[in-house]
């Protein structure tokens, strides 16, 4: 371990600089994720304003206008603050030692696709002590709402443009990680579910990040150059940026989930201590789940008035992603099936997230018929489905994969209790969150309303009570998250009896650089 | 050249492929809507649309008019309703009045329901997106001259064609003409 440290001090800035100038690839994960557990607190606790005051009818705590903001700065945190960051820093300090790579590809520009996102970040944060407020027509960001805010408009597609480059170039650098640093004998049919899962996700963000791009661009020039891209008044068509938007807005959702599936792919089999079931038909079905991303976008739109034959074509394509994602969860449970099970702390959140994510997954089905579909729209039933497979779903399955590599990362073991309880606690109180939002999303409850007809109050509250729960919850990780570092109880090599992979092979914590002579993959 | 900066060249260019693209988007929007007719975008007019001899059909042709948000015109058709042969050309025309006293720009958008039958109603005339620059308290006359296709199917025994008038002062771009 002294060889370790010294070289480790002979190598590198120390102090602050040491984090500004890195372009160690395991630095920049550690980065990514601290900037992420951030973001999730922003976020979350603008959560919790739209929960506190939701807990009764009428108007108590905030204006409508400031209400307004909190959804959208609440929305466009937790996916480019608090998801993206995480998964990109996962393949950050992932990828590069589950292939056997030095690296990443293109360190210098890792770095600089880093250091964008908190000068973005406090730009799109620093609108809400704007003349103003910040942006409040939802992350979607429709015209002709958005273009009728003040002047936080600018900064919060300037943001989003900065945003967007960052993903991009991290996408791009994960891709020419991938594809040329493999160790020799790693194929691309061996390489493990989550850098191929990866690999699909960082695809699709190169394709579509540039399309919201031109699309806010569109918007900025309406509003400040004279453009009528979506101002009827000059021949333009607002519903023409719906379209745009979905299309970069369906994968994008695949993006925030694609790498959580690779999460729950590599710990099912490690603690079912079996080989993933049905590797090919897995990679097969991460590969179809997003080509068919790209021609289902306007199941988001059914009720601007398509012609029938539209809506029956996103109807279909829609159900027709079930499939693939069908495989995926049968696969999960066919690994499992006669395998010896342990249920440590990342197999519970993985079990967790494969019930509930599939429950997301069916009243997302649901959403995709089109004729009950104009019941479902823009109802707190779209609320409870997208959170139900982004929370117990993507984020469920960074909890999972963070408890899962953590103490391969810091050499440390966390507190097994401890985390029993954190998984306990969150997955309850979740459900007490979101499972009420079904039943008052049925019953008419419209989403991004601080206000609501009083039949709906006493599942509001049961929905605000679970949402303080699961925050306190959180605070109880960053307690575990410390106290793991705290401690001097080290992790063996390989953590987990049942894990497979390039990364097992590396002392805990693994030396600062890693894999400088390839390994040899059988 | 090195793999990995050759690999990094070819995902920028794509990147840079795919912003265009979202553009490209735009005119793709337009050139469906136009085949399709929908959002009530009308037909464009060809030598083919006036006939010698129109058939013995008619159909009622219904005018309507919106002014957006807190505009202060005064604006609607000069006759709500005609009945008309297809094949034939026919005008009307919508008044337009300036309430307050200042001078202003404004722009109308037509639109066609049922949409469907949009790409049958063809405007040899319209002052439909030119801006029109009215004095205040100054009232216009506003034209339209129109066809419809003698290929409208049969079912359809009724069209509604319906302009929105905007007021577009303030936009930026528009200049008033001292």
């Amino acid at each position: 371990m002294n060889t370790d440290a010294d070289h480790l001090h002979e190598d590198h800035k120390t102090g602050i600089m040491r984090w500004i100038t890195t372009t160690n690839h395991k630095d920049i994960g550690t980065l990514y994720l601290f900037l992420s557990l951030t973001m999730f607190f922003v976020g979350g606790a603008m959560a919790l304003i739209i929960r506190a005051e939701l807990f009764q009818p009428g108007l108590q705590l905030v204006n409508p206008d400031f209400f307004n903001q909190m959804t959208t700065m609440h929305a466009l945190i937790m996916i480019f603050g608090a998801l993206m960051p995480a998964l990109v820093g996962l393949a950050n300090w992932q990828v590069p030692l589950m292939i056997g790579a030095p690296d990443m590809a293109l360190p210098r520009l890792n770095n600089w696709s880093f250091w964008i996102l908190p000068f973005a970040l406090s730009m799109l944060a620093s609108t809400l002590f704007f003349e103003g407020g910040a942006p409040a027509a939802g992350w979607t960001l429709y015209p002709p709402l958005v273009l009728q805010g003040g002047d936080a408009l600018p900064y919060a597609i300037f943001s989003v443009h900065l945003l967007g480059l960052s993903s991009i170039l991290g996408a791009i650098n994960i891709i020419a990680t991938i594809l040329n640093m493999r160790a020799p004998g790693m194929t691309l049919m061996k390489m493990p579910m989550f850098v191929w899962t990866w690999l699909i996700t960082a695809f699709l963000l190169i394709a579509v990040m540039p399309v919201l791009a031109g699309a806010v661009t569109m918007l900025l020039t309406d509003r400040f150059f004279g453009t009528s891209f979506f101002t009827a008044s000059g021949g333009g068509d607002p519903v023409m940026f719906q379209h745009i938007f979905w299309f970069f807005g369906h994968p994008e959702v695949y993006i925030l989930i694609l790498p959580a599936f690779g999460v729950i792919s590599t710990i099912i089999p490690a603690f079912s201590r079996k080989k993933l079931f049905g590797y090919d038909s897995m990679v097969y079905a991460t590969a179809s789940i997003a080509l068919l991303s790209f021609i289902v976008w306007a199941h988001h739109m059914f009720t601007v008035g398509m012609p029938l034959a539209g809506e029956i074509f996103f109807m279909m394509t829609t159900m027709l992603i079930a499939v693939p994602t069908g495989v995926k969860v049968f696969n999960w449970i066919a690994t499992m099936w006669q395998g010896s099970m342990t249920f440590e702390t990342p197999m519970l959140f993985s079990l967790a997230f494969i019930v509930l994510f599939t429950i997301g997954g069916f009243s997302g089905l649901m959403m995709a018929i089109t004729p009950v579909d104009f019941q479902y729209h823009d109802t707190y039933f779209i609320v409870a489905h997208f959170h139900y497979v982004l929370v117990p779903g993507a984020i469920f399955a960074v909890i999972a994969a963070v408890y899962f590599w953590l103490p391969k990362w810091t050499g440390k073991m966390y507190d097994e209790t401890l985390g029993k309880i954190h998984f306990w606690l969150t997955t309850i109180f979740v459900n007490i969150t979101f499972f009420p939002q079904h039943f008052v999303g049925l019953a008419g409850m419209p989403r991004r309303i601080p206000d609501y007809a009083v039949q709906f109050t006493d599942f509001n509250a049961i929905s605000t009570i679970g949402s303080f729960g699961f925050g306190i919850a959180q605070i109880l990780f960053l307690y575990i998250l410390y106290k793991t570092l705290q401690q001097d109880v080290t992790a063996d090599n390989k953590v987990w009896e049942g894990a497979e992979g390039l990364e097992w092979t590396l002392p805990s914590p693994p030396p600062y650089h890693s894999f400088e002579e390839p390994p040899k993959v059988e | 050249m090195n793999k990995k900066i050759k690999t990094y060249y070819l995902l920028t260019a794509f990147t840079v492929f795919m912003f265009g693209f979202s553009y490209m988007l735009v005119p793709i929007y337009e050139v469906f809507c136009e085949i399709t007719g929908l959002n009530g975008k009308t037909g464009s007019i060809n030598s083919a649309s006036v006939i010698e001899k129109p058939v013995e059909r008619f159909v009622r042709v219904q005018f309507t008019s919106n002014v957006i948000n807190s505009a202060p015109f005064k604006f609607s058709p000069g006759k709500k309703e005609m009945v008309v042969q297809p094949g034939k050309i026919y005008t009307t025309f919508y008044t337009l009045t300036n309430k307050s006293n200042e001078t202003l720009l404004a722009t109308a958008n037509p639109s066609i329901t049922p949409g469907k039958y949009a790409e049958y109603f063809k405007k040899i005339e319209c002052f439909c997106f030119t801006h029109q620059q009215i004095n205040g308290n100054e009232t216009k006359e506003l034209a339209v001259q129109f066809i419809v296709d003698e290929k409208l199917p049969t079912e359809a025994t009724s069209l509604v064609l319906a302009y929105t008038m905007f007021d577009i002062t303030k936009q930026l771009g528009y200049k008033l003409e001292k």
